[in-house]
């Protein structure tokens, strides 16, 4: 069975997502105890191949018994590993939330989520452009489904626009994989990175064409400006475990950038080096600069915590724009505090409004909350921790993302990256103290936080504290993962065997007439 | 890894409080006490150490990437301070106990506290330049809950966040700042950055090193012009006031300038900026501390004055000037500690703080007036109190301050200038409190406050008496080492005596005093002066400013985001088209080296219906009718398109889908206006004219660019595998469910999601529905014309049987899965349309869910069976088996694969037509809450 | 014999279906403009089969078949939408 262990993280949540839907009457108890234990077996089998993964070789799971490049691949390497357990967790917990009830306010929520999860990990696993492409498409139209969960007015409508935007992106990633099969005539990653280093102007153009709509793809995924308008009100709208999951889906667009452009835009792709690089820099700090607006104007706080989110993108996006091992290692780390820092306050912030009445998440006066103590506490971590303050993990995510740029590019990151923080900080400490001191005189009322929900808001926060206890072999293992990002030739050799390197790739396509 | 013990024992001590919150006031008090007590003394454990000259530190690897470690020093510096932030608050837990009223938490505040005092041990016992960021910014946040401990009261609130803003700016300054330094350096190691010290202040960086740690230390220490947020911390109770105040939070951002006066300190960059900050900030604090009404409002602007008067004894570049800025940090603690909570009994005693109300309180509390009276007396530098010793070297150092150079005597005219009003202040907070006749209204009957409420007080005293008379003894040893680790090299020799002879900082003295004693006379007409300026609340002007900037991040958002879809979607494509755009410019030549097909009148034909079927969609766009039929010709001829070009297998999905498609938004159009008034202006059309024109050009021209260059592809794998390997001759069938069965395997699912996803949409969904057609003609009344009725119904097992037949042969001849799923379902649904939902649901008891749900798992498990003969996910195997009547068959495994495809798409497509066509009926879902 | 005797038809077919278009585009009512998509399909049809003809396979008229099925159903479609709007009751 440990053969099949790195299609599992795609085929378990699928076979049990599909038993879930199988009826819509089962009892509540067994759906979740169901889910539940399933996505606790798939955070063990992400510690697995982490375990895997870490000894640096790259290994490749061909489907069907395809060999690559002519089938489709899936891929275990350290930043796969990696993002598949960071999503398990964050899926586990956002799962535990949803079972004190929220599972329960529409219909099938375990079976999507479980495809949603099918859909991410498919995402981070694949060695295969299309196949990636389909599990945008799957995470895509599960996260659909998820957002209309619960049924609001608001929900229906950000969905209609998350579900546009969207759809027109894919239509964008069909025509980008229309391109670069034209211009290559392989889907396997690998392989097109091999043939992209043979290219003549003319197809090197198109497949520049090609790659920068992809670039607009996975920047509409990772809601990067002037493409992230889906964002705010989609997370601000979605229930909170959907929100919480929905953490992970802008790193999706961040992990595709990553692994697309480091594996096939590298130096040996000649004019093509570097493709779309110096954009992503620019787009970052335009995102920095649009959200750290938008948290200052939020009137909620869930649209606090959407904007947030923004924020982490436009640094991811910016460490990706600096394009080094170093940056790429500190965009992991950040990256991997983001999703659970920003997918743990989502949790937070729906216990709080659980226990306003009226007011909800809206940052207005309103009565005293029923455990300000605990949520207090926790939210001034969480919100800490996002904004970057130390001792909690954003600080050295940020920190070592400011101190990977280049002296150029500190001219321009550094200002915008601590005003950002100065923002969200200012906003967040309006919000905190609106919402724990600037209370009514009424009595509190509402639902307790409880044991599941409790452990979830928890486990996902506590990473602002153990984030920074292990942020030594945390860094460590984010730094060989760029290494592993930067050299791609042992990925190429793995898939594609030992001559698959550059240098002795086959001549000209265009000479073969 | 005892002196890690010092930062962690303050840190588990934050916990106590917490779990003993049950517990008597007085329990609770020492439970809390125990932690720092023995942090302080393990400190003085090692003071002997320090006292040799030696540094005891402390090294744990922590985040090497990133040149982060647990490094801890214990040198003379970090001693003073952690002997002052460990006794200063070891007397404010004490006080509290005792300040704090019954209904506030005292937990709560100790918890705080604790943290606080966690945060700021760590600062001065940092080795790292980033651990000392780490906990530098730890004392923002820390300080923020504690003044906001009063959260009722929006002053504390708003004081708090103010407070957060500019010191947590400042910290942010600071960062940067380091970073700059580790990057001249290469190192944030305390040591290594000492070591380097004349490539920093020699690098052309070093203006902006300085300028960005100077930030943050000003804005810590409430220096001019960041001192305003200071007085407003002064709506936290006093305990916490005198613990920031005194020995704390302000005094980091002096603690910063000493720590990095061997490293930035020595040019005339640093004596101007510093020297002047601390100029002006004593001046500054001195006037308003006169002028203020509030007991603590005149405590908070002394501090902001001495906190100059520290600043400007570090500006001066000398190290005489050090030693004295070091001494006078210890005295203002000592003393400014005191007086705080000398204020904070009168507080608590008579109910007010405002010291117009306040006259004659030696009466009521004479114990608490002497112990105020001396440490207001050392405030004002009185002799024999510790005050004195720092304030005569602060006035010999301003004489011989000479870089101004022919104004160079202003500093010490400005400096005694200072004096004078702090001796006017420090006398008017006695005479006017304790003296000056009898008191006015006050709330409560003043009379002495419990015992041990005043031993803090009275040690404090104690200790500016035994340093103002023995100060060779009780405290140079402390002095020296901590002036050692600020000059990084030896000490200038110098005596701590009281009487230095009759010289010119003697005279400045009693000058300063006389003067003091003048000013304070003629107070009242310094009143109606100040009076004459429009008093600016900065806590007000600050939160005026921040939400106007709030405002304007609301006003542009919401200009932004205005929530059209339509603006949404202009801007990613003009990203799309900017980007394509770019690669398309980087082809030298579009057409590649395929010679072009001959002309073809046929392809010609096709090709302008398609085209102005597409314009007719757009053009009748406000009919929508209309406008689906013209889409349903473009559909038709993309499918004509597909067979003209050998291929009916597509041709015939892609109608199938068409059909599909076609029903859906007809079953979707009914909810909507039959006709839509025009509403887009001529500059919109235009506009979408434009952007669809351009996206149309670079599509074709990325089509034909590609279509005209050769490629030597995967397809042709598959085409020679297609048998062999995948035991079919229908190639597009054997890519589906073999080569690229875990794509199709995916689009399953998501095509049973899609049923699902609409089945949440609708959901409790009500909908107008219009009564009359497009033309105003009201509906027909014969729901289910008979005719339709029975050709439909014989229509069923005719569709049936061909679905049947064209998933079996799928493998082989066109067909499959996912054509026969859509045959099915279209039959189905036109029994939907001609018996209703009703008579349907009858005949058809099945729900579609778990069709579609068991298709997606049939064609799953079909791949994980694959695992049983140790075969990757999807392996498919084939054989020819021989079945009597009907002869050779060849059953494959992706047959059953197939299945799934089928059922899946029959329930998917059956869930989202047949709830969408339910919704006018009532068998509308209903599942969804609200 | 047969090829000139088939792009002749093919032609033919091809003009009726622009003829089709025409009727579709000036209306002037909608039975008018459902009438003339009906007819495009059974014009379509035709030619899938001119095309099957002269490539030689036999799958074209299966496929013809099927585009007949899927034809009606989507005109049936519309007319009960002109019926009744509510196609689905």
């Amino acid at each position: 069975m440990l053969q099949h262990l790195i299609v599992l993280p795609v085929v378990l949540p699928l076979l049990v997502g599909a038993s879930l839907l199988l009826s819509r009457s089962s009892s509540p108890v067994l759906r979740r105890t169901i889910s539940l234990v399933a996505q606790a077996v798939m955070v063990i089998i992400a510690i697995a191949l982490v375990a895997q993964a870490g000894d640096g070789t790259i290994r490749y799971y061909a489907l069907g018994d395809w060999q690559p490049p002519f089938g489709i691949v899936l891929v275990l390497d350290r930043l796969s590993a990696s993002m598949v357990l960071l999503s398990s967790v964050l899926a586990f917990f956002a799962c535990l939330y949803s079972t004190a009830g929220i599972d329960e306010t529409g219909s099938n929520f375990h079976g999507l989520f479980l495809l949603q999860l099918m859909g991410i990990n498919g995402a981070f696993l694949t060695g295969d452009l299309f196949n990636l492409f389909v599990f945008f498409e799957v995470l895509l139209i599960a996260s659909y489904a998820l957002l209309l969960h619960g049924g609001s007015k608001a929900r229906t409508l950000s969905a209609l626009h998350y579900v546009v935007l969207n759809l027109l992106g894919s239509a964008f990633f069909l025509i980008a994989l229309g391109i670069l099969y034209g211009v290559t005539g392989t889907l396997n990653m690998a392989d097109m990175a091999v043939i992209v280093t043979t290219l003549d102007p003319g197809r090197a153009g198109l497949m520049e064409a090609g790659g920068l709509l992809l670039l607009v793809v996975f920047g509409l995924k990772a809601a990067m400006v002037p493409l992230y308008f889906w964002l705010p009100r989609a997370y601000a709208a979605a229930s909170a475990p959907v929100a919480a999951l929905f953490a992970i889906m802008t790193k999706v667009g961040i992990y595709s950038i990553l692994r697309v452009y480091s594996l096939i835009f590298t130096d040996n792709a000649g004019t093509l080096a570097d493709l779309g690089r110096d954009w992503l820099w620019w787009a970052g700090l335009a995102t920095l600069v649009v959200s750290m607006i938008g948290v200052l104007s939020a009137r909620d706080l869930r649209t606090l915590v959407a904007y947030l989110v923004m924020i982490s993108v436009g640094t991811l996006l910016t460490a990706l724009g600096m394009n080094s091992v170093e940056a790429d290692s500190a965009l992991l780390f950040y990256l991997i505090h983001s999703t659970l820092i920003t997918g743990g306050l989502f949790l937070l912030v729906d216990v709080i409004a659980g226990q306003r009445g009226k007011a909800g998440a809206r940052i207005v006066r309103a009565r005293p909350l029923l455990q300000a103590g605990l949520l207090g506490g926790l939210f001034l971590i969480g919100t800490a921790a996002a904004v970057g303050l130390p001792p909690f993990s954003g600080a050295i995510g940020k920190v070592l993302i400011l101190t990977s740029a280049s002296p150029e590019q500190q001219i321009w990151l550094w200002p915008l990256l601590l005003l950002a923080g100065l923002c969200s900080m200012i906003a967040c400490s309006r919000a905190g103290s609106s919402i724990f001191w600037r209370t009514g005189k009424s009595e509190p009322s509402g639902d307790r936080i409880g044991l599941a929900r409790g452990i979830a808001t928890g486990g996902l926060l506590s990473a602002a504290l153990a984030l920074v206890v292990l942020a030594g072999p945390l860094s460590n293992w984010t730094r060989a993962t760029a290494e592993q990002l930067s050299n791609p030739a042992p990925y190429l050799e793995a898939l594609l065997g030992k001559d698959a390197s550059p240098e002795t790739a086959p001549p000209l396509k265009g000479d073969e007439e | 890894m005892t002196l890690l013990l010092i930062v962690l024992l303050p840190l588990l001590g934050a916990l106590v409080p917490l779990m003993a919150r049950n517990l008597p006031r007085g329990r609770l008090a020492w439970l809390t006490a125990v932690a720092p007590a023995i942090a302080l003394g393990i400190a003085v454990f090692h003071l002997g150490d320090v006292f040799a000259g030696q540094t005891p530190q402390f090294h744990l690897p922590w985040i090497s990437e990133l040149g982060l470690d647990l490094a801890l020093r214990f040198d003379g510096l970090s001693a003073l301070f952690v002997l002052l932030i460990l006794g200063i608050g070891l007397l404010i837990i004490l006080y509290s106990r005792y300040y704090l009223s019954g209904e506030d938490s005292l937990a709560r505040l100790y918890s705080f506290l604790m943290l606080f005092m966690t945060a700021m041990i760590g600062i001065v016992m940092a080795d790292n330049l980033l651990l000392m960021w780490v906990f530098w910014e730890l004392t923002s946040l820390t300080s923020f809950l504690l003044i906001g401990y009063w959260y009722q009261l929006s002053e504390a609130r708003k004081g708090a966040r103010m407070a957060l803003t500019v010191t947590g700016a400042g910290g942010l300054a600071l960062l940067a700042g380091i970073l700059v330094i580790g990057h001249i350096v290469g190192s944030y190691q305390f040591d290594d950055v000492l070591a380097a010290a004349d490539q920093i202040r020699s690098s052309e960086l070093y203006p902006v090193v300085l300028v960005l740690v100077l930030l943050g230390a000003f804005t810590k220490s409430a220096q001019f012009p960041f001192q305003f947020w200071l007085p407003h911390a002064m709506s936290a109770p006093t305990p916490v006031s005198a613990f920031l105040h005194s020995a704390t939070m302000v005094k980091a951002g002096v603690f910063l300038l000493a720590r990095m006066h061997p490293i930035l300190s020595g040019t005339d960059l640093w004596f101007y900026i510093v020297s002047f900050t601390g100029l002006a900030t004593l001046l500054y604090g001195a006037w308003f501390a006169l002028m203020k009404q509030d007991l603590k409002g005149v405590l908070a602007f002394s501090t902001i004055s001495h906190l100059g008067l520290i600043t400007l004894l570090f500006g001066f570049n000398s190290q005489m000037a050090a030693v004295a800025g070091l001494l006078h940090i210890i005295n203002h603690a000592t003393f400014k500690a005191s007086l705080f909570m000398a204020a904070g009994i009168v507080d608590h005693e008579c109910g007010t703080r405002d010291i117009r109300k306040l006259n004659g309180l030696y009466r009521y509390m004479p114990h608490t007036t002497i112990l105020a009276m001396v440490a207001s007396a050392s405030m004002a530098g009185v002799p024999l109190l510790n005050g004195f010793l720092s304030k005569e070297m602060f006035f010999a150092e301003s004489l011989d301050a000479q870089l101004l150079g022919g104004l160079s005597w202003l500093i010490p005219a400005l400096a005694t200038l200072g004096g004078i009003l702090s001796v006017a202040y420090s006398l008017r907070f006695i005479h006017d409190v304790f003296f000056n006749g009898e008191p006015k209204d006050l709330p409560k009957t003043p009379h002495e406050p419990p015992r041990y409420m005043k031993l803090p007080i009275e040690i404090l005293v104690l200790i500016c008496l035994l340093v103002g008379i023995l100060p060779s003894l009780v405290i140079k040893d402390l002095l020296v080492s901590a002036s050692a680790s600020v000059l990084a090299g030896p000490v200038p020799e110098f005596s701590l005596a009281i009487w230095h002879g009759f010289n010119v900082p003697l005279m400045m003295s009693g000058i300063a005093l006389a003067g003091g004693v003048g000013v304070y006379a003629l107070r009242h007409h310094l009143y109606s002066f100040q009076r004459q300026f429009r008093a600016r609340n900065a806590l007000l002007v600050f939160e005026a400013n921040i939400q106007r900037l709030v405002n304007l991040a609301e006003r542009s958002m919401d200009s932004f985001e205005n929530g059209s879809l339509q603006r949404y979607m202009l801007w990613l494509l003009l990203t799309a088209l900017l980007f394509v755009g770019i690669g398309l410019l980087a082809v030298p030549q579009l057409s590649g080296e395929f010679e072009q097909q001959p002309f073809d009148a046929m392809l010609l034909t096709g090709a302008v219906i398609t085209g102005l079927a597409g314009l007719g969609t757009a053009i009748t766009h406000r009919k929508r009718i209309v406008s689906l039929l013209m889409l349903s010709v473009v559909g038709l001829m993309t499918s004509l398109a597909f067979a003209r070009f050998a291929a009916p297998d597509l041709a015939l999905t892609q109608l199938a889908v068409e059909v599909v498609t076609m029903i859906l938004l007809m079953l979707a159009l009914f909810f909507l206006p039959q006709r839509t008034p025009k509403e887009s202006s001529a500059r919109r059309i235009m506009r979408d004219v434009l952007l669809a024109s351009a996206f149309g050009v670079v599509i074709a021209s990325l089509n034909f660019a590609i279509l005209t260059r050769p490629v030597e592809s995967i397809s042709d794998f598959f085409m020679a595998n297609a048998v062999s390997g995948g035991g079919g001759h229908n190639v597009v069938n054997v890519i589906l469910v073999d080569f690229r069965g875990f794509d199709t395997l995916g689009e399953i699912t998501v095509l049973g999601i899609a049923g699902l996803a609409i089945f949440k949409l609708l959901n409790r969904l009500r909908l107008f529905m219009p009564s009359s057609d497009l033309d105003g003609r009201s509906w027909s009344p014969d729901r289910h014309p008979m005719i339709l009725a029975t050709v439909s119904q014989t229509l069923l097992p005719l569709a049936l049987l061909v679905s049947v037949y064209i998933f079996l042969r799928g493998h082989n001849e066109p067909g499959g899965g996912f054509i026969a799923g859509l045959v099915t379902a279209v039959a189905i649904i036109l029994l939907y349309i001609a018996r209703g939902v009703d008579w349907t649901q009858r005949w058809l008891r099945f729900p579609y869910q778990p069709v579609a749900a068991a298709g997606v798992l049939i064609a799953g498990l079909t791949g994980a069976g694959s695992w049983m003969f140790g075969y990757p996910f999807l392996t498919s195997s084939f054989g020819h088996f021989t079945i009597p009547v009907i002869g050779e068959i060849e059953l494959a495994t992706a047959l059953l694969f197939d299945l799934g495809v089928y059922l899946t798409v029959v329930g998917a497509t059956l869930m989202i037509l047949a709830n969408l066509g339910k919704l006018t009926t009532p068998h509308r879902p209903t599942k969804e809450k609200s | 014999m047969l090829d000139i005797a088939l792009w002749i038809s093919i032609a033919l077919f091809a003009a009726s279906l622009m003829l089709n278009v025409f009727r579709l585009a000036i209306g002037p009512d909608l039975p008018d403009r459902i009438l003339a998509v009906d007819t495009m399909y059974v014009n379509s049809i035709a030619l899938i089969v001119l095309f099957g003809i002269q490539l030689n396979s036999k799958a074209y008229f299966e496929a013809a078949l099927l585009i007949a099925m899927l034809g009606f159903v989507s005109t049936v479609a519309v007319c009960k939408y002109l019926l009744r709007g509510d196609i689905i009751e």
